[in-house]
């Protein structure tokens, strides 16, 4: 059984490459509606 | 001796410390805080300059000199005639066959690296390069007169090198292989390709010029030049010099169309990873779909396979795109077409950690195999000319964690350097080292964007 939902589990492994990505591109996001609020 | 998948990096699945998906969160960590000390500390530009200084006119007239250019010319030659030949008369399994080694591996695969080391070491052997000037010489000779071209159309750029590139992987990994049909390209489709190829191109090199198309269209000048571009090694006005290491890439990028030639490298190195991988199954569906439709299994593939080749391509040049709109945003940013431009030398490293990343492996293994029995046995009929035919190729001597580890450290220091050549750009262009910096929140999301996705395309490879 336990084999079975590793089995599964390793068909959604590409989703632990996305975070990284993610982050960077939130941090942008704050960084420009920090920079908006400023200039506000 | 078993037939090999070429173009794949050959490993047994790796026994690492940690999971393959953490070592892309350490790789993006990496290029983030490569990022905030380029923020801070990098905040004039560096590479604008490539401080070119030639070497003694002694080392210049030995390099650069008529007799050295013509025996590199002449092996050039005398190695494309083999490779034709070979490819014409010799055996038909590709593994067995010098041709298809030589051509796939051993020069595809070699020179970028040579060249990044030593400089455009392509340049003197190549063998169209080398029959244009000689034909050049004997037109002077004959008619007392420099022979005349057509100037070519600028803004055509380098697009027919990007085209042929794209050509030439298609045919190594979509026509050859098509669905495991067949393990291969033919040795003998390989030299018929190689005949056509240089029809066409010692047909261009008389229309523009031979060394106007070997900057602009002929496919391997162009992609080897490329990556020379990163070295400190250069020729220029006939003397041999050395400049600073990666200045030079900005320049080389200038051309038009140069973006859509380390586009078309990345993308098709992508489709290389991802057709065992994270495409396999898409792939075959569409093969299936047109299959049913009453296409015959080979065209059914590699129309699949055409279709997403061309789609991993544009996938990249997306990335890229909304990496130059991010930048396009910041205040003070240059007009779009020039920011596109502008940073297409980024890339190039890119392209060059993900060369080395899919293909080092093949490469180890495969030059044993060039240097031994493909050596004494070009046409694979039992030929034994230098006493190596009876060699093998040892795959012990790489073992799987060690490819990993080279892989991964070819893709964060191509990516570091990306960043890098990207920061000191962004300098260049902004003036303002901060707004400089905020620009290039956008391309530290494509380089970690670029790093995560080619570690995923090599783990799933690998396992």
């Amino acid at each position: 059984m336990a084999t079975l939902l590793l089995a599964h589990v390793s068909h959604y492994l590409w989703v632990l490459y996305i975070p990284p990505v993610l982050i960077v591109l939130g941090s942008i996001a704050w960084t420009m509606r920090a920079e908006r609020r400023r200039r506000d | 001796m078993t037939l090999l998948p070429y173009a794949h990096a050959l490993v047994a699945r790796e026994d690492l410390p940690i999971p393959a998906w953490l070592f892309a969160w350490g790789a993006s960590i990496v290029l983030i805080a490569s990022f905030f000390a380029l923020s801070v500390a990098w905040r004039t530009p560096r590479f604008e300059d490539d401080r070119w200084r030639p070497y003694g006119a002694g080392v210049s007239r030995v390099l650069l000199g008529i007799p050295l250019q013509v025996l590199c010319g002449a092996i050039g030659v005398l190695l494309l005639g083999l490779t034709v030949y070979a490819g014409l008369k010799g055996t038909t399994a590709p593994d067995r066959n010098f041709a298809i080694t030589f051509a796939f591996v051993t020069a595809w695969l070699g020179f970028p690296v040579l060249s990044v080391l030593l400089g455009d070491v392509f340049r003197p052997f190549n063998p169209w390069r080398a029959i244009g000037r000689a034909a050049g010489g004997v037109f002077r000779a004959a008619a007392g007169q420099e022979p005349r071209h057509l100037p070519y159309p600028e803004g055509l750029g380098r697009w027919p090198a990007a085209a042929g590139l794209v050509a030439f992987v298609w045919l190594e990994i979509v026509y050859g292989p098509s669905g495991g049909i067949a393990v291969a390209l033919s040795p003998d489709d390989a030299a018929v390709a190689a005949l056509v190829y240089s029809g066409y191109t010692l047909a261009m090199m008389g229309l523009f010029g031979v060394e106007r198309w070997c900057e602009r269209g002929e496919v391997f000048s162009v992609y080897f030049g490329m990556f020379a571009s990163l070295g400190a090694f250069a020729a220029r006005e006939g003397r041999f010099g050395m400049r600073k290491p990666l200045s030079a890439a900005g320049r080389w990028a200038v051309v038009p169309a140069s973006a859509a030639v380390v586009i078309a490298s990345l993308g098709t190195t992508v489709f290389d990873g991802a057709q065992e991988g994270g495409l396999e199954g898409p792939m075959e569906s569409v093969g299936e779909w047109l299959t049913d439709a009453g296409l015959s299994e080979i065209a059914a593939t590699r129309i699949a396979d055409t279709a997403f080749i061309l789609l991993c391509i544009g996938a990249i040049a997306l990335v890229y795109e909304l990496g130059v709109r991010g930048m396009a945003s910041v205040r003070g940013a240059p007009p779009l077409d020039r920011l596109r431009s502008a940073f297409a030398h980024t890339l190039v490293p890119i392209a060059l950690a993900y060369l080395v990343a899919h293909y080092f492996s093949l490469f180890v293994f495969q030059e044993q195999a060039q240097f031994t029995y493909l050596l004494s046995d070009p046409l694979g009929d039992g030929a034994d000319l230098f006493g190596t035919a009876g060699s093998g190729i040892d795959f012990r001597l790489l073992s799987a964690n060690a490819i990993w580890y080279v892989q991964v450290a070819a893709l964060v220091v191509g990516h570091v350097i990306g960043l890098v050549l990207a920061h000191d750009r962004a300098t260049a262009l902004w003036g303002d080292y901060r707004q400089a910096a905020r620009s290039q929140y956008w391309m530290l999301a494509v380089m970690v964007a670029f790093t995560c996705l080619g570690l995923y395309l090599l783990s799933v490879a690998n396992s």
